[in-house]
């Protein structure tokens, strides 16, 4: 605690040396030797999945967060006298992540590396054996995981770095057969490993906490899969009340319509589908569905100060209000606050050091609170519940001003409330 | 008995979206001799075109539905029958493949330029109520399978009458099978193909308008999946009857939903069959279905009448010119080493790393194409055997990694082998087919299995010890470079080459001379296998680690397919001009700041070239440079030797 509060008070000096700077100028500060550092400038360089990306998920959206932080940052005067520029903008086309990354290295001259937002992370590697500043969207293995353990120390992401897809963990799904009082799930995932890692995930976790029995799973479904009728057939003859899908938005449109036609009455979770569109046109049959974010999502009420924020200036700077965007804002604020508590001798190892020394992280309230002390190899199990009402988003089990549920790492008995935070 | 008629009723919705796709394969071999693997390409195109006038442009159903299905789509028929397959109506039927390949790659991107690349959502039906449910007994519909379903058999009937009893049906038919002989009885060959393309594109505007909202996303690859799942409905049809290939479609759908009731769920043969259900249904069929396994396609009776195709310009070049051809030739080598190693950063160092790898695995394409003339569409496939059994020995053997990639080399040798000796019996198209469902059933069944692929992560490769830098691997990656070409122009030149030239030229004249067709092709297949395994086990080891869906996936075969044929399939240099297109052209586009999906329209549409240059852009332009150049030294030899009385030498000869 004391180190917490020690740091704290150094982070607020920095913050007040950063706001101070647009009256004092470069000149008041040290000279920097770094990579992508001149005396007026920092510079950062991002890798995106723009092109050829199956899931169409709109992942360069990330880089319009990160424009309308900087543009944010920078109207203050920038950081240390320096404005923030994101110099490279690069787009692996999916399958050359690693060579993009190199490019990043070697061609671009930055001294961080934000957003990643890439749907195969190959690269990662090269960016861990570096050891450069590195934000991005924790999608990928790579960032953490039981495959990867302890995540690499200069990675940095919205949700702490770890995820143990495979692990019996506390986590909404395992929560809500409780709280809805549907006992019987079903269970439905395609046959590649993300997918089966989290059917794999979900029955670990009802067997350890009992929430729930799955009495029906498929986890052979073929990607891109349209019927689903066996399915919901056997679930409606199991009587499954509760349906928690490992689908892409594609396959769990196409259930919940065979689900409406063949009468089956179970509301469906759903993994990943933060897509207000996808959820407005299908509303005529998700509506009733369950989904979780990392984030403070963009319906929460009252909006946290980074939400005010993050929407004023992504409306500036001519951005996208996405699910992306909002991670390449966090991705920005991160480095921002990790590149002020390092001081303004920063070095890319002191800003990798300054954030691994953040303890109460929460990008003005856009994520639960994340301690890097610890994020980079314990899972933060904190989430904010939707509920699809009218085609449209709305918050659930959170309280005013605290959106997240949250789950201790070493969950024993899955509480009827656990915890909220802001 | 209640759970199967359910599983069967159920499926039959679903089977009929299998069925129209199918049905559209068949209506346009049927009518243009094209198997269209871009039928999926053109139905994505028409369901943009009914997207945007109905969702951006607000157009009520009816209009929507008639411009992109009975205006769009015939449109884009009547185009590239026009401009491109009107050039190929005499060609072989792997031409055509190729080219529609081509299509496929570049169609959907040149779509994309025009309704961006954000996800669409929520795509509307034609059916008047939209998802509306109509309930008969204990089972029900909703409004747009109850669509797809009256469409699917109208078009049937409708089709099928069309062939049976009206003119211009016998007509179209004619015109596939003889153009010319059409012409002699006074029909205009091109008139009526033209008709024949609209027609079919017409059927996959119908398709695209119809499956598109089966998907909460309008998307390419949705329509691509769809397509070669359909494939086995094509095939069960024999690619020429329209109601079989209905039967076919709901046959599918009605198995699919069967296995998902009855199949242990969670079973090793669950997770096995049902995903590849389709796949492993076409390669069966299409190695024991009658009907399917003739050598030889159907040529026109009256190709004779034509004088044979012209062939390749072959030049002979001087003494002079062929020495300083060498020089040039080693002087830029040595040039290219030095830059390489000399010059280059580690990003570029990678790039050409990295080409220099895809230009081995391109050699394959050079041996079972360029060499065998045949088509495979698994290539990535042995490619991915050899890196993931690269990965494999090393993790649970630690055998040291040069040796376990050349023994993932032999493994995809021997898979290749495989292969091959039951599909000797395919030809053309048949045997592209087998090899994708292949491909396919690779992908669906062993990928996901641990002990092929690593499971949820990648596996690591090291790097051999002396070659950990970068720029030590590049030497390894072009030693071994020139190892794969070396063996390839020896094969080329050596009695193996001729003895697949001879049994590409004819297998009955091959065999009558004693050549063993079967053994030549297993070989070919073994070796191109073997080339392709090695370069997958180097790519594993440029990126640390086998990771399939970044290298290995089918699709990206396909793109290897029509950038090799289109730069040149027959030469070492093709496959290396290749590889290092695939690497150069994106960061080209993306010093001239245009998006990365130009390269897939770029290479897409060289494919087309494929039609005017069987050859290859490459042989073809070097075959004209070395043409002007002879010209030019001849005609200063003849100027120089007529003051001295002497005559040229050198002149151009034809092969």
């Amino acid at each position: 605690m004391r180190v917490g509060r020690a740091f704290t008070a150094v982070a607020v000096a920095a913050l007040a040396v950063g706001l101070v700077a647009p009256a004092a100028g470069a000149a008041e500060f040290p000279a920097v030797d770094q990579p992508g550092v001149t005396p007026t400038e920092i510079k950062v360089g991002g890798v995106v999945t723009a092109s050829n990306d199956p899931t169409g998920a709109n992942l360069d959206t990330a880089y319009d967060g990160v424009n309308a932080y900087f543009k944010y940052v920078n109207s203050k005067g920038g950081v240390y006298g320096r404005k923030l520029k994101l110099d490279s903008k690069r787009d692996d086309g999916l399958a050359n992540n690693r060579q993009e990354v190199q490019g990043l290295l070697t061609q671009d001259d930055v001294f961080a590396v934000l957003p990643v937002a890439v749907q195969l992370f190959t690269g990662a590697k090269l960016l861990a054996d570096k050891g450069i500043p590195t934000y991005g969207w924790d999608i990928n293995e790579e960032w953490g995981s039981e495959h990867h353990n302890p995540g690499p120390s200069n990675f940095f992401t919205n949700v702490g770095d770890y995820i143990c897809f495979t692990c019996a963990v506390g986590s909404p799904q395992a929560w809500l057969p409780k709280k809805l009082d549907r006992h019987r799930i079903g269970n439905l995932a395609f046959n590649v490993s993300q997918s089966t890692a989290c059917a794999e995930g979900l029955e670990k976790s009802l067997k350890k906490f009992k929430t729930g029995k799955i009495v029906f799973q498929d986890k052979s479904l073929t990607f891109g899969a349209t019927d689903y009728s066996a399915q919901v057939a056997q679930m409606k003859d199991k009587g499954v009340d509760l349906v928690i899908t490992c689908l892409d938005g594609n396959g769990a449109t196409a259930l919940a319509r065979e689900m409406k036609k063949q009468g089956l009455d179970a509301p469906q979770i759903l993994p990943n589908a933060y897509r207000p569109e996808l959820i407005e046109k299908n509303a005529d049959v998700l509506d009733g569905s369950y989904l979780f974010t990392t984030f403070a999502p963009l319906e929460t009420k009252p909006a946290p100060k980074g939400m005010k924020l993050y929407k004023k200036w992504i409306k500036k700077s001519g951005g996208e209000i996405t699910e992306n965007s909002l991670m390449g804002w966090i991705n920005a604020d991160e480095f921002v606050t990790g590149l002020k508590a390092a001081g303004p001798n920063f070095t890319q190892q002191k800003v990798v050091d300054a954030t691994n020394k953040l303890t109460k992280y929460t990008a003005g309230g856009l994520i639960p609170p994340l301690n890097w002390t610890t994020a980079h190899q314990n899972q933060i199990e904190c989430s904010a519940v939707l509920k699809v009402v009218d085609g449209k988003f709305k918050p659930v089990f959170g309280k005013k001003g605290k959106p997240f549920i949250c789950f201790p790492d070493n969950l024993k008995k899955m509480p009827k409330n656990p915890q909220v935070s802001s | 008995v209640t759970d199967l008629l359910g599983y069967v009723i159920r499926g039959i919705p679903f089977g009929c979206a299998f069925a129209l796709v199918a049905i559209g394969l068949v209506l346009t071999y049927k009518t243009s001799g094209v198997f269209n693997l871009a039928f999926a390409a053109q139905a994505f195109a028409s369901a943009a075109v009914y997207y945007q006038l109905r969702v951006e442009s607000d157009w009520p159903n009816v209009p929507a539905f008639i411009a992109a299905v009975f205006v769009a789509a015939p449109l884009l028929g009547y185009v590239l029958e026009r401009f491109l397959f009107r050039r190929l109506r005499t060609a072989p039927a792997v031409s055509k493949l190729v080219v529609s390949l081509g299509l496929l790659v570049a169609l959907p991107e040149i779509v994309k330029l025009w309704i961006g690349d954000d996800a669409l959502y929520g795509v509307p039906t034609i059916w008047p109520n939209q998802f509306g449910i109509y309930h008969w007994g204990d089972y029900a519909i909703d409004g747009n399978e109850a669509a797809t379903v009256i469409a699917t058999v109208v078009s049937v009937i409708v089709l099928t009458l069309l062939f049976r009893y009206t003119g211009i049906g016998l007509r179209m038919r004619a015109v596939v099978e003889s153009p010319r002989m059409t012409e002699l009885a006074g029909v205009n060959a091109d008139r009526v193909s033209s008709f024949s393309w609209m027609l079919s594109s017409l059927f996959a505007g119908l398709a695209g308008v119809l499956i598109a909202p089966l998907f909460s996303q309008l998307a390419a690859n949705n329509f691509t999946i769809l397509l070669v799942a359909a494939i086995a409905a094509a095939a069960f049809a024999r690619l020429t009857s329209i109601p079989m290939a209905l039967l076919g479609g709901v046959l599918l759908g009605i198995l699919q939903g069967i296995l998902a009731g009855y199949l242990p769920l969670n079973s090793v043969l669950a997770n096995g069959l049902r995903p590849s259900l389709p796949f492993v249904l076409l390669f069966l069929l299409l190695l024991f279905w009658p009907g399917l396994r003739q050598k030889r396609e159907i040529t026109d009776p009256l190709a004779g009448v034509d004088p044979p195709p012209a062939g390749l310009a072959a030049i002979g070049r001087g003494p002079g010119l062929t020495v300083a051809t060498r020089a040039l030739a080693v002087l830029i080598v040595v040039l290219g080493l030095a830059l390489a190693l000399f010059s280059l950063d580690a990003f570029w160092l990678l790039i050409v790393t990295r080409a220099v790898i895809l230009a081995i695995v391109f050699l394959s394409i050079t041996v079972i194409t360029g060499i065998a003339g045949q088509i495979s569409l698994c290539q990535a496939t042995f490619a991915a055997v050899g890196g993931f059994a690269t990965a494999q020995l090393v993790h649970v053997w630690s055998l040291p990694v040069l040796l376990t990639t050349l023994i993932g080399a032999l493994l995809a040798a021997a898979v290749g082998a495989l292969l091959a000796v039951p599909a000797l019996r395919l030809g053309g198209i048949y045997l592209a087919l087998a090899t994708f469902a292949f491909a396919l059933m690779f992908d669906s069944i062993l990928v996901p299995l641990g002990w092929v692929s690593g499971g949820d992560v990648p596996l690591d490769v090291p790097r051999p010890e002396f070659a950990r830098g970068d720029h030590a691997f590049f030497l390894l990656a072009v030693v071994m470079l020139a190892i794969a070409g070396t063996v390839v122009l020896l094969v080329r030149r050596g009695t193996t080459g001729k003895y697949l030239d001879a049994v590409r030229g004819s297998e009955d004249a091959a065999a009558s001379i004693g050549i063993n067709s079967s053994s030549q092709r297993v070989l070919a297949f073994a070796l191109s296998a073997g080339i392709a395994g090695l370069g997958g086990g180097l790519l594993a080891m440029l990126d640390t680690q086998a990771n399939y869906a970044a290298n290995f996936s089918p699709f990206l075969g396909l793109v290897w397919l029509v950038l090799v044929v289109t730069v040149s399939a027959r030469t070492v240099e093709g496959a290396v001009v290749a590889g290092l297109a695939l690497v150069l052209v994106p960061e080209l586009l993306k010093e001239v700041g245009i998006s990365l999906e130009w390269q897939y329209i770029l290479f897409g549409l060289g494919a087309l070239t494929y039609a005017r240059h069987p050859e290859g852009i490459l042989e073809a332009q070097q075959r004209q440079l070395t043409a002007f150049v002879q010209r030019r030294l001849d005609r200063r030899h003849r100027a120089a030797t007529s003051d001295e009385g002497t005559g040229p030498e050198g002149r151009p000869v034809a092969a």
